[in-house]
């Protein structure tokens, strides 16, 4: 038979290829995720855990990108929930709901080389501000070298609530010439390796033997000093879903929230939260 | 139909499916175009050019417009990404030069000059080299070469002489130099080494026949055959240069500073940022319509500007066409 059959079997064959893969697919339901730089580490184990109490019937796949990123994701509907380290700003595309799901607090870190161990808020603001520019100006340091400030992007999450209770509540004091890092984990390597540097993580990445943790106002960043209300820049990470949580989401979000399994996760590195009513942003 | 699926295509089909494959990806880049554009629409209309002119530091301007709301007012959209585009400039201007150096020398040895069992050595290594993924080199630039940049080669006066504009961390101009370097070197001396073979023997034994010593050989036939080539190796390698983001971001020193060749040895430490790392370190701010606009003008700028390399390099070799052996 030699009719021709133009450009379509060739288009044909290529469809074909392309429909291969989802077809291949069996019932379990895919929540993507995606967000927070910072809730990246707690979400994998919660996702984790998940997996296992149901089954598998549901899987995870999580991404990072940033707490923004999480935001705009969610309410395009290219992920299911997104992960913020911050609550809803003005900036925010319209109804999208916050869940509260474990609180998290800002450690301010140097290098093991500079083990200082207590700084005041009229310190941090110095630095962060470039007002002093020497470790020598800072009371309670041995170095008299140029301090490198360590800061992250504008809207970072954990920025936002560094800010918050070391710097007025003004992100953009946050000195301009200051190294600014797209992530948690880049900017924490890069205090690791410079002792004349400065910066600050959530708990999570902040403690570690390979950083030191500088005590605020003489109250160390501790889960204690948080639960008795003593530390200040304390925040939650949420999960964030396009109008109220439905179906699969709200499944997962009510297990953290309220199982046990999860609570136990969450205090291995952050802390649980005592009231979950969500924000709508 | 499964009878005709089994039986093998004849040519014509063949070529037709080809032909749909090909027309696809024109149409795949057409609306890729059209999407850059589309999203960097509002940026054009509201400050026309002038974005591309300098004026104050882009991450301060990206990271206000963050906090502009979720429907802008034209002044939102300010922004003087000079300082990213001269990085940019900087880093694949400086990155091409020292590349197309090491790649020449480099092909010259291995087709020219190397002993038969070097030259079957060298070769797959360097395909393998330009395989290696950039992050990788972002990685070693980031955990080794920065703390030892910092430690050794900035000074303590250097450092204090800048503190109160800028931080010298070893991240910087310098350390994303070498980086880009490393990174188009080796798939420029792959092409330039296939184009170096495919020069006929007799071409240059003729020249060396005629009195020429082995290198002047190769510099006066060899290399002259083979300078499509060459610009084509080259305007590829740009291309890359200008768009690498993740190891830029990771190892440029995180701040969108100019470097002042006027600073001597310290132009070399200093921040820098292109407009592909850029992207990469504000993506976080996404979510403002402000900045999402931004981002993608400076997607569409250098989405022409390397239309513009391959137009120019395309251009620049017609007129060379004539003792071509390949290109």
């Amino acid at each position: 038979m030699r009719r021709p059959r133009g450009i379509f079997v060739p288009l044909l064959a290529v469809a074909a290829l392309a429909g291969a893969a989802p077809a291949a697919a069996d019932a379990t339901t895919t929540l993507h995720l995606d967000g927070s730089t910072a809730a990246f580490p707690l979400l994998e184990l919660l996702t984790a855990k998940y997996e296992a109490v149901e089954h598998h019937h549901v899987k995870f796949i999580v991404g990072q990108g940033g707490s923004s990123v999480g935001i705009t994701d969610v309410a395009n509907g290219t992920v299911n929930i997104g992960d913020a380290a911050a609550p809803p700003t003005s900036s925010n595309p319209a109804g999208l709901y916050f869940y509260p799901i474990a609180r998290y607090f800002v450690d301010v870190v140097t290098n093991p080389a500079n083990p200082i161990s207590n700084l005041t808020t009229a310190q941090v603001q110095a630095i962060f501000e470039r007002k002093v520019t020497n470790w020598s100006q800072v009371t309670g340091s041995s170095l008299s070298t140029t301090i490198d400030v360590e800061s992250r992007t504008s809207v970072a999450g954990v920025l936002t609530t560094f800010a918050s209770d070391f710097l007025l509540g003004k992100t953009s004091l946050v000195w301009p010439g200051a190294t600014q890092w797209s992530s948690e984990a880049l900017l924490q390597k890069s205090v690791e390796g410079d002792p004349n540097s400065i910066g600050f993580l959530s708990d999570y990445n902040a403690i570690t033997k390979k950083l030191n943790d500088v005590a605020f106002n003489g109250v160390a960043g501790t889960v204690a000093n948080v639960e008795n209300g003593t530390y200040p820049a304390v925040a939650d990470f949420y999960e964030v879903t396009k109008g109220p949580a439905r179906g699969y989401s709200a499944s997962f979000i009510g297990w953290i929230q309220s199982s046990k399994a999860a609570k136990k996760i969450i205090e291995t590195g952050w802390l649980p939260l005592t009231s979950t009513k969500a924000v709508s942003g | 139909m499964l009878d005709r699926v089994r039986r093998p295509w004849s040519d014509h089909s063949a070529e037709r499916l080809l032909g749909a494959v090909a027309c696809l990806l024109a149409v795949g880049i057409i609306l890729m175009i059209v999407f850059i554009v589309r999203g960097a629409w509002p940026t054009f209309s509201h400050e026309g050019l002038s974005w591309l002119g300098s004026g104050g530091s882009p991450d301060s301007q990206l990271g206000a417009m963050a906090y502009t709301s979720s429907k802008p007012p034209p002044s939102a959209f300010v922004v003087h990404a000079w300082p990213l585009i001269y990085g940019t400039i900087l880093t694949a201007g400086f990155a091409v030069l020292f590349a197309l150096a090491i790649s020449l020398a480099a092909s010259i040895f291995i087709v020219d000059f190397a002993p038969p069992l070097v030259r079957r050595t060298m070769k797959p290594i360097i395909r393998l080299l330009a395989a290696v993924p950039g992050v990788l080199y972002g990685l070693v630039g980031i955990l080794v070469l920065v703390p030892l940049i910092n430690k050794y080669l900035v000074t303590e006066s250097e450092q204090q002489s800048v503190a109160n504009v800028i931080q010298l961390t070893g991240g910087g101009l310098g350390i994303t130099i070498v980086l880009v370097t490393l990174m188009i070197t080796p798939i420029m001396t792959a092409l330039i080494t296939d184009a170096l073979e495919s020069v006929p023997r007799a071409w240059r034994e003729g020249a060396i026949a005629l009195g020429l010593n082995p290198l002047r050989a190769t510099l006066a036939v060899s290399l002259r055959a083979i300078r499509p080539a060459i610009i084509a190796a080259t305007g590829l390698a740009a291309a890359r240069a200008i768009g690498e983001a993740i190891v830029v971001s990771m190892v440029s020193g995180g701040n969108s500073f100019a470097p002042n060749p006027a600073d001597g040895k310290i132009f070399f430490f200093e921040p820098v940022e292109t407009l592909g790392s850029e992207i990469v370190r504000v993506a976080e701010d996404l979510g403002a319509p402000a900045v999402h606009s931004t981002l993608y003008a400076f997607a569409a700028l250098l989405l022409f500007s390397s239309f513009a390399l391959s137009l120019s390099a395309y251009l620049v070799k017609l007129p060379l066409r004539r003792y071509q052996v390949s290109s």
